[in-house]
């Protein structure tokens, strides 16, 4: 039974509320949070603006945002890293192995998805509305504000997926985070720190935290989307 | 056309418009007037190009050729035969489609189409006729000079369609010009001053509601209110 040892540690962590603990998972959060944000203040607007505006080029910006889905963490870990290192174009900013970093790089990880995401989204409402929007003759800022405000059950569970890629993230955030104590320590980092470290415990107690919010993310998901398809304010 | 109105007091018309769509032609060479204050009934047979017609006046779909005139965009509403609802309350619906209304007027439409008890329910779950009811509502209140109505009492029960004739003469007695499509004999001759006959993209007939259901000139006519 010397598998359950790890399990009885991270339990008895997690009820022991240890302050450390505590800490790596309220940086994690913090990050995340403000990542989500980031990424729906830019991605929203795009994807309102490639669902509903011709352009020349929009094909491609779309592939492009869409190709941008699959990129993987480590890459996007280098490329910023690279961006913000001392020697890098953005090295003036000092964030390197700050949680500015980390949450710069869950933005650029979770933005195609809040793009991708809300164009389809938005791009759904419009066929539908176009008509009433040309029958009424409102501007297109109108327009936008409409659909963003119709969209807006779709935009949550939009920004809870986006909040699952950017908590479960580990590849990006620990090149540009380092991976620091007490300073850029989230829950992924710590985890893959611990187990390379043999302390299981920990790894364990922060894993079930981890599994836990991907839970909860998912049934707070579920019981909107079918909440709101019974008043028809789903899209 | 067989014969044409020849009011001078024009509200809308249209000029040799033509639309076609993989070689067909769904508008062929299509010229009216809508006169000013009359309820101009379009009737033709099912793809007859009825809805597509009224689209094109009001401005939602460009001709290839030929040309629409009409009044300013804020001066003409048109009701899709589905209403395009929006995800919102009733009473949210009904002010984006007609804005800075006063509280106590937007709860008086609400009492006259007898909708005061879905104010706060989500457009979406009303019922075909009470949407029907709200989208005619959304448009009377913003009092439009010209006003298109494509089918506006298909499926509907008896009092929804009592509901929307009741306002379609009230509002034709305040001026508004109405320009709609019916599949319903009855109601075209109840309400129908003019009547513009549609087959395969084409108006083959114009006249008085009158002439036409008493003596329509056209073979097609004839075969249709046969039918009819």
């Amino acid at each position: 039974m010397e598998f359950l040892v790890p399990f009885k540690i991270a339990f008895a962590l997690l009820v022991s509320v240890d302050p450390e603990l505590m800490g790596i998972i309220k940086l994690s959060m913090i990050i995340s949070v403000s990542a989500v944000i980031t990424s729906l203040a830019i991605g929203l607007p795009i994807g309102a603006v490639l669902a509903s505006v011709s352009f020349p080029g929009r094909q491609v910006v779309i592939i492009l945002s869409n190709t941008l889905l699959s990129m993987p963490p480590v890459v996007v870990g280098l490329i910023i890293y690279i961006l913000i290192s001392q020697s890098g174009p953005l090295g003036w900013t000092g964030i390197l192995y700050t949680p500015y970093a980390m949450a710069l790089a869950q933005t650029v990880l979770v933005l195609p998805i809040s793009i991708a995401l809300s164009r389809q989204v938005f791009e759904t409402l419009n066929n539908e509305y176009c008509q009433l929007f040309l029958s009424i003759g409102i501007s297109r800022w109108k327009q936008m504000k409409v659909l963003v405000f119709d969209a807006r059950i779709a935009l949550i569970t939009i920004a809870l997926a986006c909040f699952g890629r950017a908590i479960s993230e580990v590849g990006a955030v620990i090149i540009v985070g380092g991976n620091i104590r007490h300073v850029s320590r989230v829950m992924t980092t710590t985890i893959a720190l611990e187990t390379s470290k043999g302390e299981l415990g920990v790894a364990m107690a922060l894993g079930i935290v981890l599994l836990s919010t991907a839970l909860l993310v998912n049934m707070a998901s579920q019981l909107i989307t079918t909440h709101f398809k019974k008043t028809g304010l789903d899209v | 056309m067989s014969s044409r109105p020849t009011s001078s007091s024009v509200i809308a018309s249209a000029d040799n418009i033509f639309i076609t769509h993989e070689g067909r032609h769904l508008l062929h060479d299509v010229s009216l007037k809508v006169i000013k204050g009359a309820i101009n009934m379009v009737l033709g047979h099912n793809g007859a190009g009825k809805t597509l017609l009224l689209s094109t006046l009001h401005g939602l779909i460009k001709p290839q050729r030929g040309n629409i005139s009409g009044p300013i965009r804020k001066k003409q509403k048109m009701v899709f035969q589905k209403p395009v609802v929006l995800r919102r309350s009733a009473r949210d619906y009904f002010e984006f489609l007609c804005p800075e209304l006063d509280e106590n007027i937007v709860l008086d439409w609400f009492k006259k189409a007898q909708l005061e008890a879905k104010l706060t329910t989500p457009a979406r779950q009303l019922s075909g006729g009470e949407t029907q009811k709200l989208a005619l509502i959304g448009a009377l209140a913003t009092n439009p000079d010209l006003l298109f109505l494509d089918e506006p009492s298909a499926h509907l029960d008896f009092e929804s369609t009592s509901f929307i004739e009741s306002q379609i003469k009230a509002a034709h007695y305040t001026g508004t010009t109405i320009v709609m499509t019916s599949h319903n004999r009855a109601q075209a001759e109840r309400l129908a001053e003019q009547v513009l006959f549609m087959e395969n993209g084409e108006i083959i007939e114009a006249v008085t509601a009158k002439k036409f259901f008493k003596s329509p000139q056209s073979l097609a006519a004839q075969s249709y209110l046969k039918h009819y």
